[in-house]
């Protein structure tokens, strides 16, 4: 019979292992937004969208 | 990417034709997370913003809404270069402006017919004017003192150099004048869009600067009384403010703007809070005299665009009422010192030192960043931050209860700009040059705004006083709110020219000489 060497983490660590990996991917994922300022980029992609928009809309111009 | 100040290549951030820079600075480990977690923090206000389904409403229905698109590049733009306690300055500033201007957006769209509709909201809303002191404000906490011409055209175009075009043509389509200030004419331009928020008990407006201001008050009054059913008081603050004669009269606007909106909205002044803002108001100014003293002395702290936004927004805007800015300037002073005791520095070389006088361009307010990082000139103070310095009452007592309207009526004529801009010779020109001697400063740079007839009219008494005193004067031409007359380039050009030609020197960054951000935010 085969006997299983690999140790079983504890079930705090593990949590406290996914936790930190969670935390690490969110970090690395928003500073990489961040640093390549992709949220400007972004958004300067949405503006023209916009000012489209607001032309289409009906106003009561005048003085 | 470097860490050191001064080693970057500026102008390598910048891609023609495109709204935004390619990335943003590597400051060292440091400093990067410090920014980058301000940056989390700026976004978490723009995502809590946009939660409230008025505000998203807000977002398709106004025009001038898309510019807050552009919100942490505005931060950006002001940060180039900055590190440690200059950074750490920077955004306690801004981030505290932006967190006020949102909160400002949320309280205009709940009481805006068009979006939030909150009838009792409304009638606690005194509207008041952007360029205007808020003084007869400071007792009346019960209500809302909102402008809408403030996240409609003057941060917009410090969000965006473009944001105030298209209300500077709707105003000339409809015949009004186009050599007029733009900034008032953006703001009728609103009005006439039918683009201005619609809410409020009543409005106080102001006489502020100039001709173009009360033709653009004209044209919204007339909208707000006429078809919002929104009553207008006409605040005329004497304009030669340094005479003794006009101050009673002055005393007498403000009891009657003040008799005005407790008419209206039903409300009733409060001298314990009034007291209590003068409190906050003269810590204000103590600090910032304490920073303008330390711009006297070699090692400047609080200067350039730190000094001149934040001195904008806490002296006018805030004028005691917000008790979060009593906490920043607290720990803008700590900084400040802290910086000042290890002889810091907030670039890489100084070469002169400069007063900046005039009314500054507004789509290119980090200008003074870019002086300091190409060509090494520290603008140590400007016009626009050389405000009342004058203790005002702060004990409540019968006697101060009757000076305290003298004192609002103080600050509100020497609210900025009109402080300088009208009042007399000395203010503007006299004035300049006693700053120049106690800064020990050998540059001048002397916005000239075109289209400002209050400033235009003394450009050769400027000129012969600066010969007589051998200080270096550099004219920089601008349109206030309309980069199409003169551009950004057109702008840093006139310093290129000067600082090649008169001073025949070169620059510390010779990449931010020619930036290709014509079509930037």
């Amino acid at each position: 019979m085969k006997r299983n060497h690999t140790k079983k983490i504890p079930k705090g660590l593990s949590i406290c292992l996914k936790v930190l990996g969670i935390l690490f991917s969110l970090f690395t994922f928003t500073f990489v937004i961040y640093i390549f300022n992709l949220d400007m980029k972004l958004t300067s992609k949405i503006e023209p969208l916009l000012l489209k928009h607001y032309d289409r809309i009906e106003r009561d111009r005048h003085l | 990417m470097a860490k050191e100040i001064g080693k970057d290549k500026f102008g390598s951030f910048y891609v023609a034709g495109s709204r935004v820079r390619n990335r943003r600075e590597w400051r060292g480990v440091k400093d990067t997370l410090y920014d980058y977690s301000r940056w989390l923090v700026i976004m978490g206000t723009l995502g809590k913003f946009l939660m409230k389904p008025r505000n998203v409403k807000a977002m398709f229905r106004y025009r001038w809404m898309a510019n807050y698109l552009a919100v942490p590049m505005m931060v950006d733009r002001h940060t180039q270069g900055l590190r440690q306690e200059y950074l750490r300055m920077c955004h306690i500033e801004q981030d505290l402006i932006i967190d006020d201007v949102a909160k400002l957006l949320g309280n205009l769209f709940r009481g805006d017919r068009r979006t939030g509709n909150d009838t009792e909201f409304s009638k606690k809303v005194v509207l008041v004017d952007e360029n205007e002191m808020t003084a007869v404000m400071m007792g009346f906490p019960m209500l809302k003192c909102l402008s809408r011409e403030t996240p409609s055209t003057y941060v917009s175009v410090l969000l965006n150099q473009h944001a105030a075009e298209h209300y500077i043509d709707v105003a000339q389509e409809f015949g009004l004048a186009g050599d007029v200030c733009p900034m008032p004419e953006a703001e009728a331009g609103v009005s006439i869009d039918d683009d201005a928020p619609v809410l409020g008990a009543c409005a106080v407006q102001c006489n502020t600067t100039c001709d173009g201001s009360l033709l653009g008050n004209g044209v919204i009054s007339r909208r707000l009384e006429k078809e919002d059913g929104i009553p207008v008081f006409q605040l005329a603050a004497p304009l030669r403010h340094r005479e003794d004669d006009v101050q009673e009269y002055a005393a007498q606007e403000i009891r009657n703007a003040i008799a005005f909106i407790e008419q209206h909205t039903g409300a009733k002044w409060d001298w314990t809070e009034y007291f209590e803002c003068a409190k906050r108001v003269n810590y204000a100014t103590k600090c910032r005299q304490e920073w303008l003293d330390m711009n006297r002395t070699d090692y400047p702290q609080v200067f350039g665009s730190n000094l001149a936004l934040y001195t904008e927004t806490n002296y006018m805007a805030i004028c005691g009422r917000i008790a979060a800015f009593e906490k920043a300037d607290r720990k803008l002073t700590r900084l400040a010192e802290q910086a000042f005791k290890a002889k810091k520095r907030a670039a890489k070389e100084y070469r002169h030192r400069a007063i900046i006088w005039g009314v500054q361009s507004h789509y290119y307010m980090d200008f003074l960043v870019w002086l300091l990082n190409c060509w090494g000139i520290v603008p140590l103070t400007d016009m626009l931050s050389m405000v009342s310095t004058r203790k005002i009452a702060e004990e409540d007592t019968p006697e101060n209860r009757e000076q305290a309207y003298y004192d609002m009526a103080w600050l509100t004529e020497n609210m900025i700009m009109r402080n300088r801009t009208h009042g007399g010779y000395k203010v503007l020109l006299d004035e300049l040059w006693e700053f120049t001697e106690q800064f020990n400063a050998d540059m001048v740079i002397l916005w000239e705004h075109m289209s400002c007839k209050a400033l235009d009219g003394m450009h050769g008494l400027f000129e012969d006083r600066a010969r007589e005193l051998g200080i270096h004067l550099v004219w920089v031409s601008h349109d206030l709110f309309d980069p199409r007359i003169i551009s950004r380039q057109g702008v840093r050009d006139q310093i290129n020219n000067y600082m090649r030609t008169v001073m025949r020197e070169e620059p510390i960054d010779p990449s931010l000489e020619i930036l290709p951000d014509e079509e930037s935010w």
